[in-house]
Order: C-alpha cells, then structure tokens, then sequence
C-alpha cells in the first residue's frame, strides 16, 4: 500500500517499455491486460482510500535535487482520486474500444506513456514533477496526433504542441519564481506544492503569478480565445486520440486551478473572479454556437467539450463547495461522456470514413443500438437529470448562483444550446429518411465496440442515479480547500467573499 | 402504505425496463399486455393510497436514499403521498393504463410495437416522479424525465421525411388545415425539447433562489420558512417557477410545440399532450401554492394570462380542419382556464379541472385516434364526415366527452368549468370572467363543428376510397372507463373538497346563491347556444365558413396559427444558424485563429530574416557589424541630445 500510487504512475511505463519485447499480434491483448491491472489498481487504491480525511494520503517521499528542495513527492486526496480513477478506466476502455490497426505497437505503447503522464500530473505534490509529467503528456499526443492523424494532421498537432507548450513555459516561470520567493521567505528552497500552501504571498505578487499559471492552464482547458488549437487537434487526431484528449488532458487544466491557483492565490482568485467567469461564459455560449455551425459530426462534439469546461470554469471560480465540487463532479462525467461521443463518432467513421453530417440520415434505422446508445450519451451531454451530465452541471451552476445571478442565468443557456446543438445534430445524423445508398448497409455495433461502449452507457446511469460514492469524498476534501482559502485570504474583500459564497440565506 | 407506494412508483418502470429488451425485436404482444397490467397495477396501489388518504386524512411520507449530498446541499430521492399527489396519480394511473390498453389496438401493425410499450411506460414512471416526489430537484427529475418521453414519442416516426416549408396555406406544415401537424416528428420533438429546455432554465433559476435563500428544496421546509423571506424575492421565485410551469403547459409564448406535438401517435397525445404531462404546469403551481399565496400579484399575472391562452387558443381550434390539431389547441385553451384558478388562489379548483378534463380530453383523443385510423390515417376533417353509421361506439363517446368538455349539466366539464368562471367573477375579475365565457361558447362551437363534420352529414370519404370500420371491441371497453369518469367524476366534488383542502387553501369566494344561479345559467346558456347554432348551421349549409372569409387576414392569422410557428422559424432559427456560421466562418477561424497563426508566422519569419547573421559568411557578418555599429551610434547620439 505504501508505494501504491508510484506503482500507479510508473507500472504503465515500465509495461510500455516491456511492451516493446512483445510480439506484434499479441500486442492488443497485453495492452489490454496492461490497463486492466491499471485500472484494478486504481480500485485497490479507492477501497483503501479513508474517505473521511481530507488531506493528502498514501504520501511518498524521494528525495532528487536535494539541493534546491526538488523532490518526488506524491499523494492523492478527494479532488484528485477520481481523476485517476477516471483517467485508468477511459484509458482502459479506450484500449479495449481501439479499431486502429497500422503501427499497432506503437500506438499501444505511446498510449501507455501517456498514461504514466496523465496519473503524474494527477498524483504529483511537486511543481517541477507536475511540470515534468505534464510536458511529457504532449509528446506522445504529438506522435498519436501526428502518426496516427487525417490529412492535416502535422499542422494539427505541431499547433497543439508549441501552443500549449509555450503557455506552459509562462507556468514554468511563475514556478521557479514561486520557488525563490520560498527560498527568500524561509532560506530553503522548496517546490513542494505543500510547503507553497504555507506562504503568504503578498497580493501584487499573487497577481502576477496568477496570471503566468493562469495562461498555462487556459491554454489547456481550452479557455476562449486560446481554445483554436482543439478543432484541429480533435478533427486530425485518430479516434483514441480525441478520447484520451477530451476525457483526460483538457482536465488537467481545471484541475491545476483547483490544486494550484485556488489554495496559493486565494486573493487573486477573488480578485479574477468576475473576468474568468465572464470569460468562462463567453466560452459557454460562443462556443455552443460554433458547435451549432459545424458540418462535422466530431467537430461539434469538440466544441461542445470547449462548452461544457466553461461551465466547469465558472464552477471553481463560484469558490464555494458545491461549485467547485460540482466542477469536479463535471470533470469526471464530462470525461466518461465525451470519451464515448468520440467513440461513437469513431465508430461511424471506422464504417464510412467521413464524419460529415450531411453523409448521413435516417441511420437510425440501420444501426438502432449505435442510435440508442449515442442517444442516451447525447442526454448525459446535455444534462438530462438521472444521468451523469447533471450532477456535475447542476451543481456548478448552483453554486455560481451565489456569486452572481445574472451571470449564471446567462451561463445556463448551455442547458438549451447544448440542446439544440446535440439534437439538431442527432436528427440530421439519425432521423429522417434513408437517403444515402452508402448507409444501406451499414454494420450495427458489435463485438469489441459494445465492450468498450456498454460500461460507459452503465456509469453514465449509475452515478447519475447514485453519485455519492464520488461526491463524499470530494466534499471532504473541498471544504477543507475552502477553509484553507478563507483562513489565507489577506484582503478583508477576499475572505468576506469566500464566506459569503459560502453562506445560505437571504442578502439582507 | 409505503409498499403501495413503492409499487405505484416502480411498477411503470419495471413494466417499461422489460420492454425495452425487446425494443428491436419484431412485434410481441406480450410487451404490450404486459405494460398495460403492470399499469394496473399501478393503478390500483394508487388507488389503494387515495382510499387510504380519504379515511384518514394523513399522507405518507418515505426517503428512499440520498441523491445530491455536497457541502450544506442534501437533496435525497424522497416521496410524499398526501391529498393533491395522489389525486394526481390515480389520474395519471387510470388513464395511462387505459390508454395503454388502447394502443394495444392502435399499434397494432407498427413495427415498433415494443418500443412504442416501453416509451410508453417510462413516460408513466417519470410523471409519477414528478408527481411524487418531496423536493423541488426530485420534481424536477421528473420534468426533464417526461420532456425525455415526450421527445422520444414525439418523433416515435423519426423515419418521416421534412415537409417543405410551403406558403401555400392547405399544404403548409405551418397551417391549422393541412395535413400536416408539424414540418417532420423528428422535428416537432426537438421543438418541444428545446422550447420545454428555455422554460426550464427559468425553474432552475428558481430552484436555485430557493436553495440558497432556505437552504433546502424539500417542500416542507421551504413552505414553512418562505415567509421569512422579503417579499421581492418571492415574487422572483413565484415568477421563474411560473417560467418553469409554462414550458410544460405550453403557456404563451412556448406554446407552439404543443399543436405541432401532434406529430406522435395518437395514444401518445391523449397521455402526454392532453391529459397528464401539460398540466405539469398546472400542478407544479398547485404544489407550491404556499409561495404563489404570499404574492397574489404574480397570481393575478397568471390568470390574465391563463385566460388570454384560453381564448387564444380556442379562436386558432374554430377554423382548423386538422382533427388532432383542434383537439391540441383545446387542451390548451382548458389549461389556460385550470392557470385562471391556479393564480386566483382557487387550488383545489384547478386540480378538479384538471382531473376532469384528463378524463374527457384523453378520450376525446383516444376517438380521433379511432376515426383516424379507419380512414387511413386521414387528418381533415372535411374528408371525413357521416362516421357516425361505421363508428357508433367511438362517436357515442366522443359525442360524450364534447359535451363534458363544453360543461353541459350534469356532465363532469360542468361542475369544474362552472366553477372556475365563479371563482373569476367572485373574485371581482370580471374582465377575466368575460374572456372566459366567450371562451366556453368558443369551446362548445369548435367542439361540435368537429363532431359534426366528423361523425354528421356528407361522407366525403369515398372521394379518397376510405373503408371505415369500428375499431376492435376491447380498444372502446378501455375507452369506457374513460368516459364514464368523464360523466360522474363532477359528482364527487363534496368527496373532493372535503380531500383536498387538507392541504389546500379552502375557497375564499363568497358569492351569495342567486347570483351563483345566474352565472351558472349564463354559462349554460352560451354552451348550449353554441353547440345548437354548430348543429344547425352544419345542417343547413354543410359548413361553416364561407369562401369570402378565406381571403380576410383574420381566417388567415387564426390558420397560420398567429404567424408563431413563421417567427420561431425566421425571427429565431434562421438568424441564430446565420450568426454561428459568421461566428465560427469569420470571428473563429478568420480573426482569432489568423491571430495565433500570426504569432505563429511572425516568429517563424523574424528567425528566418535573422538567420543570415549566423551564416558564417565574412562580408555578411562585416556588413551586419556596420549596420549595428550605425545604428548604436545614431542611439546613442539621439538619448544625448535628449537628456
């Protein structure tokens, strides 16, 4: 148990390495067996894990550059213990779901990297560790995108590279002056996320090193108006591509507002409040328009991904715990619901090798369980009460209700243009009659497809039906964040609106 | 009496579950018996909680497990039972389940046989959610639930092809009298999704002011503690759960989706579009009729509006020729008069209506069904005509339900309707009253014309070669438990009062007995004028309107239905797609995107510009160091003369 979520991090790593001594046809069965045991793993880890605490547990300590205070240090808490738990299952069901067949090796052995990455960032307590796993998640999305891709695809994912890399290096910054700013606080140097939670950083100061992590993580999210380098990236990248991007990647970036921002700079994220919000909402409806205009079936499903993390967005910045667990909550459904948007879509593609809407019409006649089980993932998308979509979005709103109404009656229009988008498009794709010759004949889902698919369509019932096995350890591990930013506010505004998000009861 | 409960709630659910398993196989009959009983089922635990709740007066209360629990949010799957729940689900209950028997005959060649069943009963068990359940979120659940049914049966026949969207008013899909309802299914239930979804924002803002003013959504809660509350933010909360309450009921301005809803099978607009989903609406504001109380003013608000609806909806039904069509825009027009009493205080009133108009308007639907499906599934009523010899059971019956929807004594329509129009005039609303009266002779007119056309005189069916024949046996017996409530059920109103206002506010209308006579006597008497001036007229001319007021704009406004469905489709659609194609064709890929891509190139082209410094070439790297030394130089000498 000691060194469970260094086995989690690294098992992946070492099983890619191994995998290159393994056959070429056996290749899919040992990458599926690979993130099995991953994703046992991580369940092990759940059932150990003591829901009633809210700090970081099954901590590990290793010491690398001593010197300057770089050390290995790794835990998980409540926020972080679903999005690992997520990230193992999507890549598992990911593996199982994978229809690719050229350069199947490598494909299996980069996804296997990007694995170890993903959990990195996840579990990772030291900045420059977080930022080393969070680079390294680019380079085997650079290679999928890019070896794997449609035909624009090196435009695509050099754009995806150097975009969120250079937003990334503007974090970097802000770490390494984060670090000397401890080293002149204390004498030591520290990159401990930890031991940053213990500084008292100046207001000017917190602003300004807000906004160098701010640009990092808005890049990734994708936050509007850097969000132009995902169109690309989902419309080039191969099906398992767009899966593990939408359902993983673009979570780090909410989650290093929620690990990073909100505890460090609990006063410039008061401050940043409003700004992020309205920047957040323009997100909600621009994007839920863009989607609205697309003639692709996958380019709608990526701008409504843009969407949906603007509501996640506004969610954290509510700072009250049923907004930021809410945006949680979001992450991990809008994970499991994207992922399998962008397999269904792959699984059209892999049949007729378009995407275009207007290619199809009517197939829901041909391909009924294809149609029932996009259909029940387009209400988990769009929020339908019962399924996973609406805990998460419910609660995100709810809880910037308090911050601002009016913004939030604004930002709930996602709940009708997410309508209109997904339904608009499920009824040139499904309805209607069969008019192209090509869909005659087209296969219903099978085999490895419905493997992949089935336990989707089960979470996306059971957490929406039950989803307090994932929010009580959230709320924990929330409350105790929100204390902590209410007990380091400096600013007297800060702290009062912390407590006020937090307060029921009539304004008087 | 929570085993009753749980069963009432579940047994839709399982008979719908089962179902679906056989959702792509060829039709079985079994899906269909087999949800009809499990609705009967239903039926008689509900049946069995209502005696329950009339003998002893308490209601139950049960939680079943938590649902939404984070940070000061505890919102559980809770259910109460009490007086206005479970009169809502023995309405609920008896009708679905005889129209589930019904459909049995109406679906019978479908080819969806089995999943029609297992919409069907989902339906059934999201509506009893929503009736059931003791907290705002939980009702909610039930909301969206029954928007989800009402989608998927909508669009049942998703295979239908778009109409194109002519101008020519007998084939345009946006006229009262053409054959078609709505452009496609597969349209008209987006529409009602999306239309249902804006309304539905409005009840979640709502929702949203409740909880964080109270801090709780559990009804008990927030009723006893909205007091405390100012009065401007319940009146907030009055208005954006109204909001809500109008998306479902199809108030104007959402009413649109409602009359092109009757793209679904038959069976399905008798359930959903007449008896039981609409008055949501109706029974969402009768729940929280503790909030409504303390701010007559938005109730004031909602009965000008109930009665503006009734009267709008019942001039759009007197020139339409599309059988389902006339039978939506009266439903309508009867919600409008069940908001009238909503929002003069008069709960309990509501509800009767409510009750009895599920009763007559689902069989009245179930009828048409019948007359439709006789006559190939023609719509018109003008190619109908002289049924009434082929038909003599379904036009019994709906010769029946016209009269107890037009409020002829001593028919149920009667008692409710009439009182209704008292509560209006008690309440010193005389121009609501007005409206109201003008409405029930409108009511009584458009229902006879249809009777006639439909039932009476020429039959002009044999132009199209129609061979009418009664529907099977067992599809009327299920419809005559239907229209035998739809008679008697007024005569339970002591029974119903003495029920109801344990939980509801009594009647604050104090009108002494004469004038009660002469309103109830003026009430009669239009209905009764008008239902004779229907018959009369059909029988001297064979028709009612004349070809010189076809070319009037007031034929044309009542048959383009007011012009709504052409400004949802120019006003709103089209702009809407034409602003997302400029915004992501030029704002996104033309200036925000050519943005970064210009970062992208200026760097990428200063490098290359810069790169011949490093050439190694020695009269380049010469020719640089002068250009640079020139260029220090006339710095430096220019910050001199500047200091």
């Amino acid at each position: 148990m000691e060194y469970i979520l260094s086995i989690l991090i690294f098992f992946p790593a070492v099983a890619a390495f191994v995998g290159f001594l393994v056959k070429s046809d056996s290749i899919r069965t040992y990458g599926i067996v690979i993130t099995i045991i991953e994703f046992i793993i991580s369940l092990v880890l759940w059932n150990s894990f003591d829901n009633t605490n809210p700090s970081m547990q099954f901590n590990e300590f290793i010491p690398l550059i001593s010197a300057y205070g770089i050390n290995y240090i790794v835990g998980v808490d409540g926020i972080s213990l679903f999005l690992v738990i997520m990230t193992t299952f999507m890549t598992m069901i990911a593996i199982i779901g994978l229809s690719e067949t050229k350069m199947l090796k490598n494909l299996i052995i980069t996804v296997l990297f990007l694995e170890m990455t993903m959990i990195g960032v996840f579990l990772a307590l030291d900045a420059i560790v977080f930022y080393l796993f969070w680079e390294l998640s680019l380079v085997p999305m650079l290679y999928i995108i890019g070896a794997w891709g449609g035909n624009l695809r090196i435009y695509a994912s050099i754009k995806f590279f150097i975009y969120t890399f250079t937003a990334s290096l503007i974090m970097l910054i802000g770490m390494l002056y984060l670090g000397y700013i401890y080293y002149m606080t204390t004498g030591t140097w520290s990159f401990s996320l930890l031991d940053w939670n213990m500084l008292l950083l100046p207001f000017d100061m917190q602003l300004w090193l807000f906004v160098a992590f701010f640009i990092g993580f808005a890049v990734k999210v994708p936050m509007v108006p850097f969000h132009t380098w995902l169109p690309y990236a989902h419309g080039q990248a191969p099906t398992i591509g767009s899966v593990l991007l939408a359902a993983v990647l673009l979570k780090m970036g909410t989650y290093g507002f929620i690990r990073i921002s909100l505890p460090l700079f609990p006063d410039a994220s008061v401050y940043f409040m409003f700004p992020i919000a309205i920047l957040a909402i323009i997100a909600i409806v621009y994007t839920a328009m863009l989607a609205f205009a697309q003639e692709d079936i996958k380019q709608v499903i990526a701008y409504s991904s843009i969407s949906h993390m603007g509501v996640i967005i506004l969610g954290i910045f509510a700072l009250n715990v049923e907004g930021i667990g809410g945006s949680i909550f979001l992450m991990i459904s809008h994970g499991i619901v994207s992922g399998a948007l962008f397999m269904l879509v792959g699984v059209l593609y892999d049949r007729r090798k378009t995407k275009m809407i207007s290619e199809f019409g009517g197939i829901a006649k041909v391909m009924p369980i294809y149609a029932t089980i996009f259909a029940i993932m387009l209400m988990a998308s769009v929020g339908l009460p019962l399924t996973i979509g609406f805990v998460g979005e419910f609660l995100s709103l709810l809880g910037f209700f308090k911050v601002s109404p009016i913004l939030t009656g604004i930002a709930g229009l996602t709940i009708i243009l997410g309508a209109v988008y997904m339904l608009v498009m499920y009824k040139k794709t499904f309805f209607g009659p069969l008019t192209n010759s090509k869909n005659e004949k087209l296969e219903e889902v099978k085999g490895k497809e419905l493997f992949a698919l089935v336990p989707l369509v089960a979470l996306v019932v059971v957490l929406g039906v039950y989803p307090k096995p994932i929010l009580e350890p959230v709320d924990k591990s929330v409350t105790h964040l929100v204390e902590i930013m209410e007990i380091k506010a400096q600013k007297e505004i800060s702290s009062i609106q912390i407590i006020s998000s937090n307060t029921i009861g009539e304004k008087k | 009496m929570e085993k009753f409960l749980y069963i009432a709630l579940f047994a839709p659910l399982i008979g719908s579950l089962v179902t679906a398993l056989f959702a792509m196989k060829p039709k079985l009959l079994f899906t269909g018996i087999f949800t009809s009983f499990m609705l009967a089922v239903s039926m008689i635990a509900s049946l069995n909680l209502l005696n329950h709740i009339y003998t002893t007066g308490e209601s139950v209360h049960v939680k079943l497990m938590d649902w939404i629990v984070i940070g000061n949010i505890d919102i559980p799957f809770g259910f109460v039972v009490d007086s206005v729940s479970v009169t809502m689900m023995v309405v609920v209950t008896i009708v679905s389940t005889m129209v589930h028997i019904h459909s049995i005959g109406y679906m019978k060649h479908d080819k969806s046989f089995n999943r029609f069943f297992s919409y069907l009963s989902a339906f059934v068990f999201s509506m009893m959610i929503l009736v059931m359940s003791d907290n705002f979120l939980g009702l909610f659940i039930g909301w969206e639930g029954v928007g989800l049914c009402s989608w998927l049966l909508i669009g049942f026949w998703y295979h239908k092809e778009d109409k194109t969207r002519d101008t020519d008013v007998y084939n345009s899909p946006y006229s009262t009298i053409s054959p078609h309802s709505s452009i496609s299914p597969s349209y008209a239930a987006n529409e009602a999704f999306i239309m249902n979804r804006v309304a539905d924002l409005g009840m979640l803002i709502g929702i949203f002011l409740i909880y964080w003013n109270i801090g709780s959504l559990q009804y008990d809660i927030v009723f006893s503690q909205i007091d405390t509350l100012s009065s401007s933010l319940v009146i907030a909360i009055a208005i954006f759960l109204f909001i809500g309450a109008m998306g479902k009921s199809a108030q104007f301005p959402f009413n649109q989706w409602l009359a092109n809803a009757m793209e679904g099978p038959t069976p399905v607009s008798a359930l959903i579009h007449a008896a039981t989903m609409v008055t949501a609406g109706v029974y969402l504001i009768i729940r929280a009729n503790e909030i409504f109380t303390i701010v007559p003013e938005v109730g004031y608000v909602i009965a000008c509006l109930g009665a503006f609806v009734a009267i709008f909806a019942a001039s759009q039904a007197l020139v339409a020729t599309n059988i389902k069509k006339i039978i939506a825009f009266s439903t309508l027009s009867q919600l409008g008069y069940m908001f009238v009493a909503a929002g003069l205080g008069a709960y309990w009133v509501a509800l009767f209506h409510l009750a009895t108009h599920a009763f007559f308007k689902s069989v009245l639907f179930l009828g048409a069904g019948n007359v439709m499906h006789a006559l190939n599934n023609e719509i018109n009523i003008k190619n109908m005509g002289g049924l009434h010899k082929y038909m003599k059971g379904t036009s019994i019956i709906m010769i029946i339900a016209s009269l107890a929807l037009a409020g002829i004594f001593p028919l149920s329509g009667f008692y409710s309707k009439d009182l209704i129009l008292e509560v209006a005039f008690g309440n010193h609303a005389y121009i609501l009253w007005t409206i109201l009266w003008i409405s029930a002779g409108l009511t009584a007119f458009y229902s006879f014309r249809l009777i006639m056309y439909v039932f009476f005189g020429e039959e002009n069916f044999k132009k199209f070669d129609y061979k009418p024949h009664e529907t099977y046996p067992y599809v009327i017996a299920a419809m005559i438990p239907l229209v035998i409530l739809a008679i008697i059920a007024g005569w339970f109103k002591d029974t119903f009062i003495q029920m109801t206002t344990n939980v509801l506010p009594q009647l604050e209308v104090h009108l002494d007995s004469s004038t009660v006579g002469i309103l109830i006597v003026v009430t009669s008497a239009i209905a009764i004028a008008s239902i004779l001036f229907a018959i009369f007229k059909f029988k001297k001319s064979g028709m009612y309107f004349g070809e010189s007021l076809k070319h009037r704009a007031c034929y044309k406004l009542l048959v383009n239905q007011f012009y709504i469905p052409h400004f949802l489709e120019y006003i709103i659609s089209k702009p809407y797609l034409a602003i997302s194609k400029f915004a992501w064709k030029t704002i996104d890929l033309k200036i925000v995107d050519s943005i970064v891509d210009g970062i992208a190139k200026v760097v990428y082209a200063s490098g290359k510009e810069a790169k011949t410094i490093q050439t190694s070439n020695l009269s380049t790297s010469l020719k640089t160091m002068v250009y640079g030394l020139v260029i220090l130089l006339v710095l430096s000498v220019a910050l001199g003369f500047l200091k």
